[in-house]
């Protein structure tokens, strides 16, 4: 076990450990509203993301977490509100582009690609940085042996890391689903990005898979400095996990803080207890 | 010498991202290819060679083409005649138009219409897919048949509507043309499908590859990673109708010398389709497979029962014929969609463990 996890494990419940500082917005959403047809599904939230910290997004089930990352990474087009990511507003685009300008995700539900092994999988993370042409492809030969080699090797330190070494060649269809995503969790890091988006990536989970993957989440963010935005419904997670928190419900945001503040707001108790709204 | 893995320990991964990582299939490999160069012709008689082995590898070129596309990408496609056709028409069209340009640069270029033909059929698939597609390849399928049958300038104005291969040499051999000896257009398809069954193959382990399978695996996921689904998609629809053209043209100018646009009719485009099912799905050598039993089953079926005393008849060898084909489908769509070829390799998996059980 990491010390980052052991130190996070031990905070859980006993006093906060000193807080990480963070300065510089990675990116920041502003008045964000989307809706499908009737239904809105994010009414004007804003909220920002800081270089370097792992910031969770909570709500119970319809909160719109979910359109929140879709947002972010190019599904959906909110109606309203602008996204300003690096420095810079972001224009309107496809989920392919936003991979392009470094952010990667895993899915609620695994997405991933049934047919292929488990290091195919990781290494189509990398295909968006492999240059060679079709014909040097064909060819297989050369700088385009080359250049698969050098990812084939970056891919086998995130299969190292992530401890997957024993299923590389196992068809993805084939594993139980708490490996499958790891494996997903992989294919994202593969990218290299600067922003990672995980959607609930413990759900279904027993304890013990729970505490691997967040170990794993906190060495990644440790050791790769990686951003990353988490939704998960497991409020001990999120505690011991996040450097803030910020909390949808109904599609608008109710709180937003450190997960020691947000946790103590009347609001979110309510929220989560089930209080009607007025 | 058992089929064993065990003390082989690959110590690069340049080693084990190799098509046969293990010796054995290699060494089985290249007797294959050195007894299909060297033996085959030799020993095998005009009959086998023209009825037998150059329709299989003619076919088995047009499967690869279509695996690529169907298997590989997931766009399901019946429009493989039609592809075929542009690629015999443009080697018609270049060989009579440049006589004295080589066949088999004109063999190569001939690919090149039936790209383009192919990606421009392939645009639907950005917003189609499975059963809807298929209806859309299935009218690039009917309109190039009734395009080359109906435009005279595609058969230079011949009367008949036929084109013929004119006699070409490829190093001195003479390999179209009523002159060509089956041994030499042989040894033409089968340069071809080595050539190209190699170079499928190279595309389909490296970045190429894993994109075609992103997207026909989850579209979604894949748009995430990166990957533009328009191009593709459109890439898969090109490089596989390329193939397909070229398998067209040796069918026309290596196969049959002679033909129609009967000869690309839609029986074609479902017959290749059979063999990439049979033979398996997102598999360069399923589609080998595939193909050569396709064209062997028929004939085993006309001749076994009388080499066994049991004449049946051509008629009723062409109806077991369909019962046969008809059932394989049937079973390797429900029971085993990655076809002959992922048989094979259970048989590999099977005799690694040999003689125990697990
Ligand atoms: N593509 C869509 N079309 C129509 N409605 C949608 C769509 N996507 C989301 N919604 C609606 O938007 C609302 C928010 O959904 P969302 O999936 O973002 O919730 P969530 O917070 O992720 O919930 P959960 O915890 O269950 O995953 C829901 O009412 C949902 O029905
Ligand atoms: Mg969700």
């Amino acid at each position: 076990m990491s010390e980052a996890y052991a130190d996070a494990a031990v905070s859980a419940g006993a006093p906060q450990a000193p807080a990480r500082v963070f300065t510089e917005t990675l990116l920041s959403v502003d008045d964000i509203s989307l809706s499908f047809g009737g239904v809105k599904a994010i009414s004007n939230v804003s909220f920002d993301i800081k270089q370097g910290e792992i910031r969770a997004i909570i709500g119970p089930n319809g909160a719109g977490k979910t359109s929140m990352l879709n947002v972010i990474n190019g599904f959906y087009h909110p109606q309203q509100g602008r996204i300003t990511y690096r420095g810079k507003v972001r224009k309107k685009m496809r989920p392919n582009e936003a991979a392009k300008t470094g952010i990667a995700r895993t899915f609620q539900n695994v997405a991933l690609f049934k047919g292929m092994s488990t290091l195919d999988n990781i290494m189509t993370g990398r295909l968006l940085k492999m240059k060679r042409n079709f014909f040097w492809q064909a060819l297989y030969w050369g700088p385009a042996k080359a250049e698969e080699l050098q990812h084939r090797e970056y891919v086998e330190h995130i299969i190292d890391f992530l401890e997957i070494q024993s299923i590389r060649r196992t068809p993805v269809g084939r594993l139980p689903y708490g490996l499958q995503k790891r494996v997903e969790l992989a294919r994202a890091l593969a990218m290299e990005p600067h922003l990672l988006l995980l959607d609930e990536p413990m759900a279904g989970m027993n304890v013990e898979e729970k505490e691997d993957m967040s170990r794993f989440i906190l060495d990644v963010n440790d050791e790769f400095g990686t951003t990353i935005a988490l939704i998960e419904h497991d409020i001990g997670v999120v505690m011991d996990l996040s450097d803030r928190v910020v909390v949808l419900d109904y599609g608008r945001k109710l709180a937003d803080g450190t997960p020691d503040e947000v946790s103590r707001d009347q609001k979110v108790i309510d929220a989560y207890l089930g209080v009607p709204h007025e | 010498m058992l089929y064993r893995e065990a003390g082989q320990f690959k110590t690069t991964y340049g080693a084990d991202q190799a098509i046969f990582p293990i010796p054995q299939d290699r060494w089985v490999v290249y007797a294959v290819i050195a007894l299909a160069f060297v033996a085959v012709p030799s020993v095998a008689n005009e009959y086998w060679l023209q009825a037998i082995l150059i329709p299989a590898l003619v076919f088995t070129l047009a499967a690869i083409g279509l695996n690529l596309l169907t298997g590989y990408c997931g766009q399901l496609s019946l429009g493989t005649g039609g592809f075929m056709a542009c690629g015999a028409y443009a080697t018609y069209k270049l060989s009579t138009a440049f006589p004295e340009m080589n066949i088999l640069i004109v063999f190569l270029l001939s690919g090149i219409p039936a790209a383009a033909v192919g990606c421009l059929f392939g645009i639907p698939s950005l917003r189609i897919k499975g059963f809807y597609l298929a209806v859309a390849t299935l009218a690039a399928q009917f309109f190039l048949v009734w395009l080359f049958n109906r435009v005279e300038w595609f058969y230079n104005y011949n009367p008949s509507g036929t084109i013929t291969a004119p006699p070409r040499t490829m190093g001195g051999f003479m390999v179209t043309g009523p002159e060509a000896t089956a041994e030499a257009r042989y040894l033409v398809a089968l340069g071809f499908v080595a050539l190209f069954a190699l170079l499928a193959k190279n595309l389909m382990r490296g970045r190429v590859g894993r994109a075609w399978m992103a997207i026909r695996d989850m579209d979604i996921a894949a748009e995430i990673i990166g990957i533009r689904p328009l191009t593709t998609k459109l890439a898969a629809f090109a490089v596989s109708s390329y193939v397909c053209g070229v398998a067209g043209a040796l069918y026309f100018a290596i196969y049959l010398g002679s033909v129609e646009t009967a000869a690309f009719d839609i029986s074609v485009s479902f017959l290749v389709l059979f063999m990439v099912i049979i033979g398996g799905l997102g598999s360069i050598l399923g589609s080998i497979l595939g193909a050569f039993f396709i064209t062997v089953v028929p004939i085993l079926l006309t001749n076994v029962p009388e080499a066994l005393g049991l004449p049946i008849g051509v008629a009723l060898a062409k109806q077991l014929e369909n019962i046969v084909f008809g059932a394989m489908i049937v079973f390797f769509l429900i029971v085993e969609p990655h076809g002959l070829a992922r048989l094979w390799q259970i048989a590999k998996e099977k005799l690694r463990r040999w003689p125990f059980p697990y």
